[in-house]
């Protein structure tokens, strides 16, 4: 017992630290950092604010509400975890203890060092599973306790969940600020963005980043972690997080014969049909591997810690980027190569002519990302013009990250569909919105199986929206079930009642509707929101409410004095009287308003037909 | 109707007994002939794989209803009773010859189909078979009689689907014997002597490559109708580079062949890739034929696909236990402390190495004046997540450094880690390029990280003899590049080039380490491209054709530009004038072009085309069976009509 004993004042001085650096945090100071640790290491909490209280006084209400929620969730994580630690004990004592590893020793050392992490490091310790069974006659009390302690090392991983309250500045001048917590993607960050923009959701926004040091800037891939990089930044940095339309960010996708068939003349291309297109696609992005656009030509490159430019034959492959050196052949046993991209991104770059005196202000670098200034390990590139430039750039960003960008862009695509049917069945929502929701029944009579609502709408929201009432003729019929095979054809007039505007860049024929079966599953409804118009979703995170967070007050003046204090062994052993309830669960996914769709925009593609094989074809002439 | 006499010469006679006559009329048709000939011969045996072969006219008389006269046969006809299955020996893309019977009277396409079926090899529509090069006998090396596998004793593939005994087709379950051909077909062979490819290396430029395209047999004639002989060798290939529905679990064989393939493309330089490219493939070729002699063969039946993901399930349940349990003995994470030598290469700053107490501890590397200090505050932290990792090793020096470059923001910081000796810096190394990659030492992969670190000072240690094939852990790592990076580097040159490259494919399966094989392969430039020269209509010079399973190129032969692409989408009709060997396509937009084929026959050319567009419709229909009869129409020529 004496070593348990000494893991738990070892555990009450964690809390201790936590319980400080919280109280730090909330107060915007800056978290102890250990005095050596150099720069990558340091944690801003706050990204494009001076100080954290300027960052808190721009959150939305909901976003502090969550901010605080999370705040709460941390504490309570840990008053939980000596809940538990507490039960342990108690759990342990009849037991005969096992010296060679009782569970509590087992887990608890392990818990406390990712406690530490929490406030100083953005890594992940894999906290040890608890073990599930053991050989003892108790094994039922041990379950029980096994499971407590999983439990409170969920929440200690809730807990060290790191978060950053980023500033984003939109187009317009103006500025947005939410919370990002590490485990979100760009993806889930622009969908945040839409919410809080009203903006018309297409696909090419995206957020970028941009140093005003090396007057770059990069768009964020959807598929990126926001919070990884933004922290590699440097405590004083000016670096910024955009939110705006790319035009170029998915270009590729749709227009790929611009970049796969390059070297043609470009107005020839201009009219490629549809199905050309998607076959470009479906050969290099569907097959065993992605196949890079095959560029080459000359660029400039700005010689090692020089001020020249020189000319090069450069080539991009699979595997790097590549120049043949002079004299030489372009064969690829001579190839030289510049830059793998394991290790680096690729950087738009502004007025590099008057920086670099580069030849054209077409630039683009490759960098490590956690590379801030001017370095001699970032390679300059300069191209004769901004068309160059964007094949270039494209080209690298395919080699870099292969199908996973197509990935990405059929999830915008999915997105942006989804919302363009939020937009228009809002409209119906407030035309109608006192009509009861749709019974099984009717829609039975639709032709479709009854199936429980909750299964086939995105999220409950849905269940207000008006019922197609009895003369299914006349009104849009109602959203396809995603698990059923689409309505019978309906009268093209109906198709066009409900055929909404699709995004400005993608006429309705270029695309396929997304499949409607592999959408991500929709989030838990939330249990009193469905009067909230579709467009306030996701929800915040719910509020915490057996940790005094009934109705989040503002931030108390002074977090610390709310906080618990600190290492009052009775005060825990209460607290672990009546266990709180789980955390908040994670921020909900990306909504998936496109889980329906109206029936009208649910168009087959047919496969296309059968390549030339005719007889006719095959038939030689003889002769 | 008039009796007269025919003569018919049968095998099992011996070559030198003269032909059988027999008395015939002509309307007697084929299998009547056939009565008689086995009548007449006398010999008891069975004759049903037995058909007649018209000497003359090179052709088979496979139509037992026919008439002599429907078949235009008449006295002056010298027919020959001969089996339709022969042995034949066949080189496969692996290297090994192996010796089965083979169907000489149906098409290539079909007798391929067969092959494959008895070898395990799905989709067989993209093999085809090919003459050999002609050996140059110069020499006149008494080549070691070359080994042979002989398994002429299979039964005749029938055109059920093969049955699988212990997840291969049944005969080779028989004997031992056979089972361990199987498993020859199915596991990649080790390494080849640096000589094999130094002998069978040719520089080869764009014709002779093209050259290589004249030996393909043809697919709609039989192989006896093109000389193919009993008893003579062929070599079995991938010859359209578009691989359709690719399954580790039912693709042994085939995976493994198409692997040997594009390994000896590589060795061979058949097509071209650059050094850093070539370092990867090496390393993989090292890491597949590692793996290779430890991993089992996976067998590949429905039952065992069960079972294998019952088993991996119990074993990362296992892993997951013993792992938490692992943490839980040990109540720490893990750590490395020693005390090492630190140099920091600063401008102007010839500052030596200096020594610290130096702790690994999850992704970060901390360092103290002594030991005792080791409480106390770093001098330094650094995290290497990201970083780049190098070694920078002598072995026979005794030098053991780590060079790592750390990203800053100011740029990389270059830092120099001294080990003093194998065993440290090792796992020292292996600590480096773990936490480079995010990953701790907890990770399951630390210890294997270290072995291999190992395994490659090791190579650096022993000067390899020369003949050195891959055996348990060393290895001539020129057995893993082409001869021009032979002529380029030492061994040891190479070594940690190759290790360098070996980090990242370090921890694959052997199945994912051949599909990441093959996928680099796919996704060079020159990938898939099969070459002609061809004369244009209306131009002096030869040039090149390119066939690939999208598109067709024209290469300038002199300076191997590509000059122009036409992709098969937008192609109307082609034809072949088989009287002046001229093939003749349109594509949309009324462009036309037309060329005459200068190594290989204009039935090359059309076979690829009409191949390459069949390889496109298969992706549409899902059902598995073959369609031969439109693979046929789009490939046949005249004859098919």
């Amino acid at each position: 017992m004496d070593d348990i004993d000494a893991m738990f004042s070892d555990m009450l001085q964690e809390m201790d630290l936590l319980t400080q650096s919280l109280g730090e945090e909330a107060e915007s100071a800056p978290l102890p950092k250990p005095p050596t640790i150099p720069g990558p290491q340091e944690m801003n909490f706050s990204v494009g604010f001076t100080d954290f209280n300027a960052s808190l006084h721009d959150l939305e209400d909901n976003d502090l509400d969550a901010l605080m929620a999370d705040l709460v969730a941390d504490i309570s994580a840990t008053e939980e975890k000596f809940a538990t630690e507490k039960d342990t004990l108690k759990g342990s004592a009849p037991v005969a203890p096992i010296p060679s590893q009782p569970p509590s020793n087992l887990s608890f050392p392990g818990s406390s060092s990712t406690l530490r992490q929490a406030t100083s490091s953005n890594s992940i310790a894999a906290t040890p599973p608890p073990p599930t069974s053991k050989p003892s006659k108790e094994e039922l009390e041990e379950q029980i306790k096994a499971d407590k302690i999983k439990l409170a090392l969920e929440k200690l991983k809730e807990a060290k969940v790191k978060k950053l309250v980023v500033k984003v500045e939109i187009m317009d001048g103006s500025s947005k600020t939410l919370m990002v917590d590490e485990r979100q993607t760009v993806r889930d960050v622009i969908d945040n963005l839409f919410e809080k923009t009203h903006c018309d959701c297409n696909v090419d926004w995206s957020v970028c980043e941009t140093n005003p040091d090396l007057q770059t800037e990069r768009g964020f891939e959807d598929h990126e972690n926001l919070v990884e990089p933004l922290s590699t930044w440097t405590r004083d940095t000016e670096n910024k997080v955009l939110f705006h339309e790319k035009k170029d960010k998915y270009e590729v996708f749709r227009n790929p014969q611009n970049f796969y068939m390059w070297k043609k003349d470009k107005k020839s291309l201009k009219d490629m049909k549809e199905k050309d297109k998607e076959q470009l696609l479906e050969e290099n992005f569907c097959g065993a591997s992605v196949i890079v656009p095959d560029l080459e030509g000359i660029l400039y490159l700005k010689e090692d810690g020089k001020k020249s430019w020189k000319q090069r034959y450069f080539l991009l492959r699979a595997s790097g980027l590549y120049y043949s050196p002079k004299g030489k052949t372009k064969a690829s046993r001579d190839l030289v190569c510049l830059v793998q991209f394991d290790n680096v991104n690729v950087y738009y770059c502004k007025e590099y002519r008057i920086k670099y005196k580069a030849p054209t202000d077409h630039c683009f670098i490759l960098k490590h990302s956690q590379i801030q200034k001017e370095s001699q390990y970032i390679r300059y590139l300069c191209c004769d013009d901004e068309w160059t430039m964007t094949l270039w750039v494209t080209g690298i960003r395919i080699a870099k990250y292969g199908k996973q960008l197509y990935d990405n862009y059929k999830a915008a695509v999915r997105k942006a569909a989804g919302s363009a049917t939020w937009a228009s069945r809002s409209i119906q929502a407030s035309s109608s919105a006192s009509t009861p929701s749709p019974t099984p029944k009717a829609r039975a009579a639709n032709g479709h199986a009854p199936q429980p609502a909750v299964e086939t709408k995105g999220s409950s929201n849905q269940t207000s929206f008006p019922p197609p009432p009895a003369s299914m003729e006349t009104l849009p019929p109602p959203p396809p079930d995603p698990m059923l095979p689409p309505p019978p054809p309906a009268p093209p007039s109906t198709n066009k009642v409900n055929q909404f505007p699709p995004p400005p860049q993608f006429p309705q024929s270029s695309f396929p509707p997304p499949p409607m079966d592999d959408l991500p599953p929709p989030p838990p409804p939330p249990p009193e929101d469905s009067e909230l118009p579709p467009d306030f979703l996701p929800p915040p995170p719910p509020i915490f409410s057996s940790c005094g967070g009934e109705a989040l007050p503002p931030p108390p003046p002074d977090p610390i004095a709310s906080l618990p204090p600190p290492p009052a062994l009775q005060n825990f052993a209460s607290a672990g009287g009546a266990p709180p309830p789980p955390p908040p669960p994670p921020p909900p996914p990306a909504p998936a308003p496109a889980a329906s769709k109206p029936a009208g925009s649910v168009r087959k593609v047919a496969p296309p037909p059968p390549k030339r094989t005719t007889p006719q074809l095959a038939a030689p002439s003889v002769g | 109707m008039a009796a007269w006499d025919l003569s018919v010469s049968v095998e099992e006679l011996g070559p030198d007994a003269p032909p059988l006559k027999i008395s015939v009329t002509s309307d007697l048709h084929i299998g009547g002939v056939i009565l008689k000939v086995v009548e007449k011969s006398q010999i008891k045996q069975d004759w049903s794989d037995h058909a007649l072969w018209w000497e003359q006219k090179q052709q088979w008389l496979l139509k037992p209803s026919w008439t002599l006269d429907k078949c235009g046969i008449h006295a002056d006809a010298r027919l020959c009773l001969t089996p339709q299955h022969k042995p034949l020996r066949l080189l496969l893309p692996s290297g090994v010859t192996l010796r089965l019977r083979a169907c000489f009277s149906s098409p290539v396409f079909r007798c391929v189909t067969g092959l494959c079926k008895l070898l395990n090899i799905r989709r067989p529509e993209e093999l085809s078979l090919l003459w050999p090069v002609e050996e140059k006998k110069k020499k006149k090396d008494k080549d070691v009689e070359e080994e042979l596998y002989d398994i002429t004793r299979a039964p005749l593939p029938s055109s059920i689907i093969p049955k699988l005994a212990n997840g291969m087709p049944a005969f080779f379950a028989e004997t031992p014997e056979t089972e361990a051909v199987y498993k020859m077909l199915a596991v990649s062979q080790p390494a080849p002597a640096p000589e094999t490819i130094a002998k069978l290396y040719r520089s080869t430029n764009i014709t002779e490559k093209a050259h290589i395209n004249s030996r393909w047999l043809d697919s709609s004639r039989s192989l006896l109708q093109q000389g193919v002989k009993e008893n003579d060798k062929l070599l079995l290939r991938f010859k359209y580079y578009t691989f359709h529905d690719i399954s580790p679990q039912a693709d042994a064989v085939r995976l493994t062949q198409l692997y040997e393939q594009a390994r000896w493309a590589i060795l061979l330089e058949e097509i071209e890739c650059t050094e850093e490219e070539m370092m990867v493939f090496a390393a993989l070729q090292y890491h597949i034929g590692k793996v290779s002699l430890t991993e089992q063969f996976v067998a590949s039946c429905p039952a065992m696909d069960d079972l294998d993901s019952a088993l991996q399930c119990l074993e990362v349940k296992m892993e997951g236990e013993s792992s938490a349990d692992d943490m839980l003995e040990t109540m720490t994470a893990p750590e490395l402390h020693d005390y090492l030598k630190i140099f920091r290469p600063k401008r102007l700053t010839l500052k030596g190495y200096k020594q610290y107490w130096f702790t690994f501890k999850d992704t970060t590397i901390s360092y103290f004046k002594s030991k005792e200090e080791s409480c106390k505050e770093p001098i330094q932290q650094m995290n290497l997540k990201g970083c780049e990792v190098a070694p920078d090793v002598s072995v026979a020096g005794q030098k053991f450094c780590i060079r790592l470059l750390i990203p800053g923001p100011e740029g990389m910081n270059e830092v120099y880690l001294r080990c003093e000796h194998e065993q440290q810096y090792s796992r020292w190394m292996a600590a480096c390029r773990l936490a480079s990659k995010g990953k701790t030492l907890a990770d399951s992969s630390f210890s294997s990280e270290v072995q291999s670190i190992q395994s490659f000072l090791a190579m650096q240690k022993t000067t390899p003899s020369t003949n050195a094939a891959q055996t348990d852990e060393s290895i001539n790592t020129h057995s893993l590049v082409s001869p021009r990076y032979q002529k380029k580097y030492k061994p040891k040159q190479l070594t940690p080039r190759i290790l360098e490259a070996y980090q990242n494919v370090a921890q694959l399966s052997l199945t994912d380490a051949i599909q990441k094989f093959l996928q680099i392969w796919q996704a060079l430039p020159d990938f898939g491209l099969s070459y002609i020269v061809v004369r244009f209509k209306g131009c002096r010079k030869d040039e090149v054709l390119g066939i690939a399973n999208n598109r067709l190129i024209r290469i300038d032969l002199s300076v191997g530009d590509v000059v122009k692409t036409w992709r098969y989408n937008t192609m109307r009709q082609w034809n072949v004038n088989w009287d002046i060997k001229q093939v003749a396509i349109e594509f949309d937009g009324n462009v036309n072009i037309a060329f005459s084929c200068v190594t290989a026959d204009c039935k090359i050319v059309h076979e690829y085309i009409g191949g390459y567009i069949f390889m496109s419709t298969r992706s549409r229909e899902q059902s598995n069976t073959l369609n031969e009869e439109l693979f046929h129409k789009l490939t046949g020529g005249h004859e098919a009509l």
